[in-house]
């Protein structure tokens, strides 16, 4: 096996791995740190993928077109907590089946605005060489991009007075809620961020996958999955188990087929709950 | 408010009674308008509509008026089976014109068999399905691969890579693309076949490089492989590696893929919009009228408008709609005027010999047609497929291997 071929299969691994953690970073926070699993996630992703496409449109630069759209998705993600996750606190099915049900409501208002078929935006054609091999930028930047990411939830759950309110609420709910915390605005506003998060991923992946009304989809199943897998320590939980299942499947599709790489990464998923059936971070003595 | 209600039940009561006193045509129609087939579905219905409305405006079938009995198959697979039985024991119709994805048509095919009512799949597919009742009027794989392996081979060079979607599509177009490349003296140096769902193509992208080919034949099925081709042209492969294909536009793909990706990617298909010709201009002028020019008309829906159209000249051939003799008819070796250039019936395997055109993407998110090769046959559904001399055959053809 040649060196160059081995460098490349490494780099553009850890960038699947970055993608898969990106897109699955605000399911993490919100399961983290609320206890409710999204499955919306994934149309939350596809709205901040729209946003980001229709400021580009109107004549916005890309760039700018990403806080755009997470401050869109914060909003949407704000709204749907104060009418229904609010109602079905601590009943983790329901709250499945209704933002499932959310889900397929996003789904369809997005074909009834935008239609079936939206032009991309295309990515930007920049590519390197290593050896005989030419590697797209773009996806390899991803890399960068999901370790901002995570160094900026870490900061805001540790370094500001949000995060310690929201840490506490979920530790110590009954407690925090006797000091003074006013637990269900911290609900909220940790909903609203992974939301947003969920719109970033959608805004700063729009070049790698073009938006449709259906991309959700792609997502939901194995950031789904990450998440389970990674149990209740949100953050270092995910970035490990999407580096773990998200790069191997990467490197053996590399070798193999995308098929087994598919395989692959369902059958580490069943093996690792079967070994860890609360997540591989349940016994870890971090929180975060 | 009370004025409008009375209004509207006046209207309805007036368009009820307006369509008892005529004799109606019932023909069926069950197309994914909702759900993530519906980039095809709804231009497929659309089509639908506008061929109904052509042939009501010059007379209708046999001087009777058609009307559509439509359903939503909401992309699910049970909806088929569900509507389509629907359509036959409750709506009475005498044809059925429905189906994207193979597994849609072998869902409902033996539903239209056993009633006996001709069925009219129009989708480009992978090719192989034989029943009496069942007619399909897109192109299938053989017939769109014998002529772009030719072409890519010649213009590209013998070195084959082929990317394709993990379901029988892509696999038996593999098989073609195997056979077609054998018999041009090229090779396949490569393959891959990849789940709807892949969003990330760096591992494909790799492989390619690894086995140095000089053309991909890539084939991206839905929303997630679209993405393969922005990826590939990022790395910057475009340039030295060719890329043709036999369904990259007919989902509209060339609007979703960047001009900087999409232009210089070559496909070959029964049909895209820039085919000139009388009867395209003339279907393009109804289609804008209709339903504006917001996206581009693709294959599937010019395939439903020329089936609509053959069972209408079979009707009117025969002068009845009774299932029997518009089949009959439909034998023949009828011929229509199409958008896509003359279309012929064949009487033997009930699939179309057409033009395949094939094309290559500018750089405005369209098509520049570059060869056309008139008249071609389905040659594989033709050679596996005679239902006059065995009209009880009902099967899906795969070739071995």
């Amino acid at each position: 096996m040649e060196l160059d071929f081995l460098a490349t299969v490494l780099l553009s691994s850890l960038s699947s791995a970055s993608i898969l953690l990106i897109a699955t970073l605000g399911l993490a926070v919100v399961y983290g740190l609320m206890g409710v699993i999204n499955l919306a996630h994934g149309e939350f992703l596809m709205v901040g993928a729209y946003s980001a496409l229709t400021a580009t449109q109107i004549g916005l630069p890309y760039p700018l077109a990403i806080p755009i759209a997470v401050a869109m998705t914060m909003l949407i993600g704000a709204i749907v907590e104060l009418l229904i996750i609010r109602k079905l606190y601590g009943r983790l099915f329901d709250t499945m089946l209704a933002t499932w049900g959310l889900g397929m409501v996003f789904n369809q208002l997005a074909v009834l605005i935008f239609g079936t078929v939206s032009p991309g935006i295309g990515m930007p054609q920049w590519n390197f060489q290593i050896g005989d091999y030419s590697l797209a930028v773009y996806p390899i930047a991803m890399i960068f991009v999901a370790a901002v990411m995570l160094a900026f939830v870490y900061f805001l759950m540790t370094h500001t007075v949000y995060g310690m309110k929201a840490r506490a609420s979920i530790q110590e709910p009954q407690m925090a809620q006797a000091i003074g915390i006013d637990s269900s605005r911290v609900n909220t506003m940790t909903f609203a961020i992974g939301s947003g998060l969920a719109g970033f991923a959608g805004a700063i992946l729009l070049p790698i996958i073009p938006a449709t009304p259906s991309m959700g989809l792609f997502f939901a199943v194995k950031g789904f999955l990450t998440v389970v897998v990674a149990g209740p320590v949100a953050l270092t939980g995910s970035a490990i188990t999407a580096l773990g299942l998200g790069g191997g499947a990467s490197v053996t599709a590399s070798f193999m087929t995308s098929v087994i790489g598919d395989v692959f990464f369902f059958l580490m998923t069943a093996f690792l709950l079967w070994l860890y059936p609360l997540g591989i971070s349940a016994k870890w003595r971090r929180k975060l | 408010m009370n004025k409008t209600l009375g209004a509207l039940c006046m209207t309805a009561a007036l368009s009820i009674t307006s369509t008892t006193a005529s004799a109606d045509v019932k023909i069926g129609a069950i197309f994914d308008l909702t759900g993530g087939l519906n980039i095809y579905g709804i231009q497929q219905d659309n089509a639908l509509d506008l061929a109904v409305a052509s042939i009501n405006a010059a007379g209708g079938v046999n001087g009777e008026n058609v009307v559509v009995v439509g359903y939503d198959a909401q992309s699910e697979l049970s909806k088929y089976t569900q509507f389509a039985q629907t359509a036959v024991l409750r709506d009475g119709i005498a044809a059925m014109f429905a189906g994207l994805t193979s597994s849609s048509r072998e869902a409902i095919r033996p539903i239209f068999r056993e009633a006996n009512i001709p069925y009219f799949y129009s989708s480009l597919y992978e090719g192989g399905a034989c029943d009496k009742q069942t007619f399909v009027t897109g192109s299938s794989a053989s017939q769109q691969l014998s002529v772009l392996m030719d072409w890519a081979v010649e213009n590209y060079g013998p070195r084959i890579y082929i990317m394709a979607p993990d379901y029988n599509f892509g696999t038996i177009s593999g098989h073609w693309i195997h056979e077609y490349a054998e018999q041009l003296g090229a090779e396949v140096v490569g393959e891959d076949y990849l789940a709807l769902s892949v969003t990330d193509y760096a591992p494909t992208i790799q492989k390619i490089q690894a086995s140095n080919p000089d053309v991909v034949v890539a084939l991206p099925v839905g929303a997630a492989q679209t993405g393969f081709l922005e990826q590939f042209a990022a790395a910057g492969l475009k340039d030295s590696i060719g890329v043709v294909s036999t369904n990259y536009g007919s989902g509209n793909q060339q609007v979703v893929v960047s001009p900087l990706a999409g232009e210089g990617l070559v496909s070959a298909m029964g049909y895209f919009p820039s085919v000139e010709s009388d009867a395209n201009a003339e279907f393009l002028a109804a289609w804008e009228e209709a339903y504006g020019t917001d996206t581009p008309v693709v294959a599937g829906a010019v395939d439903v408008w020329n089936a609509v159209h053959l069972w209408a000249a079979a009707a009117n051939k025969a002068g009845t709609t009774d299932a029997d003799d518009v089949i009959a008819a439909l034998e023949s070796g009828l011929t229509f005027e199409a958008p896509n250039g003359t279309v012929t019936l064949e009487p033997g395997s009930h699939h179309l010999r057409q033009d395949i055109y094939i094309a290559r993407g500018d750089a405005n998110n369209g098509f520049e047609i570059i060869a056309t090769f008139e008249d071609s046959e389905p040659t594989y559904e033709n050679e596996v497929c005679n239902l006059i001399d065995n009209p009880d055959v009902a099967e899906h053809f795969t070739p071995e291997g």
